[in-house]
């Protein structure tokens, strides 16, 4: 995302610009991903500012040319005219201890679902809960705030839990092997338990 | 009832289970569940560097074993 004002229109032209991130964070890992198909991975030029409040004010400030957001910060910038030049999805997880036994995390894991179906049947009825997050209201109050009319909904994409394939999870592994994010040293046959069936083809 | 304290992290990533405790659906399971926020301004310095940032991030509570379960 970009200001309002900004002279980048797509994402080819950040090319040794500073693009506000959290290091080691989605928004790290989704900024490689989404500026590696228009420019060299040596003109890539994230700069780690934490937080989304501090990486979208260092992006309205100048500091940085672009942040990457996620919501409720995506659709206030929007809100007050700035640009998206790109945008992508991850896959978001639940992370247990070791200590956790498998029936509390399958009863989480049930609750948590029957609130994705309560969410998804009526989303903008449940967006209070990021419009009156504190560290978002109190930044979105300078600018007039948001009203759940203002969210685009299909951004918003809560699932139960579904099957992880060892497909993807080599893709990823290669992937952040690649770019120095993870080291070759770690194994990906260890670190999925599937727990899930896999999904059966039509027709099988 | 079972205990179980969860963090809470980014807004975006944890409607559904602020949902979940608000609305019953976690003591419909047995589940009495609790929030510790993550230590989201733990790593705010500016840099350029990845290594300069801890990759454990503002999941602290999780590393202390204060929480036995978060989202990323």
């Amino acid at each position: 995302m970009v200001r309002p004002d900004s002279p980048h229109n797509y994402p080819g032209t950040l090319g040794h610009k500073p693009v506000a991130v959290s290091f080691h964070a989605a928004a790290h890992y989704v900024a490689l991903r989404l500026l590696e198909g228009y420019i060299p991975n040596e003109k890539i030029n994230l700069v780690s500012y934490g937080s989304p409040r501090r990486r979208f004010e260092a992006m309205l400030n100048g500091e940085a040319d672009a942040c990457v957001v996620m919501e409720p910060w995506i659709t206030l910038g929007e809100k007050i005219g700035c640009k998206s030049l790109a945008e992508g999805h991850y896959l978001g997880a639940e992370n247990a201890s070791d200590d956790m036994d498998a029936e509390t995390f399958a009863a989480i894991n049930r609750a948590v679902g029957r609130a994705i179906d309560m969410f998804n049947a009526d989303k903008r009825k449940y967006l209070h809960y990021m419009i009156d997050a504190p560290d978002f209201a109190e930044v979105a109050a300078r600018y007039g705030g948001v009203a759940p009319e203002d969210f685009h909904l299909p951004r918003l994409r809560y699932t139960k839990d579904t099957y992880y394939s060892q497909e993807i999870v080599e893709d990823t592994y290669n992937w952040m092997v690649r770019w120095g994010l993870l080291s070759e040293t770690a194994c990906t046959a260890n670190l999925v338990e599937n727990r899930q069936e896999a999904p059966v083809a039509v027709g099988d | 009832m079972k205990k179980v304290v969860s963090e809470i992290s980014g807004i975006v990533f944890s409607i559904p289970w602020l949902m979940a405790k608000d609305y019953g659906l976690f003591a419909d399971e047995g589940i009495d569940m609790h929030f510790v926020k993550a230590q989201g301004d733990r790593e705010n310095r500016v840099t350029f560097n990845p290594e300069e940032v801890d990759p454990i991030l503002g999941h602290t509570p999780y590393e202390d074993k204060m929480v036995s379960i978060y989202r990323a």
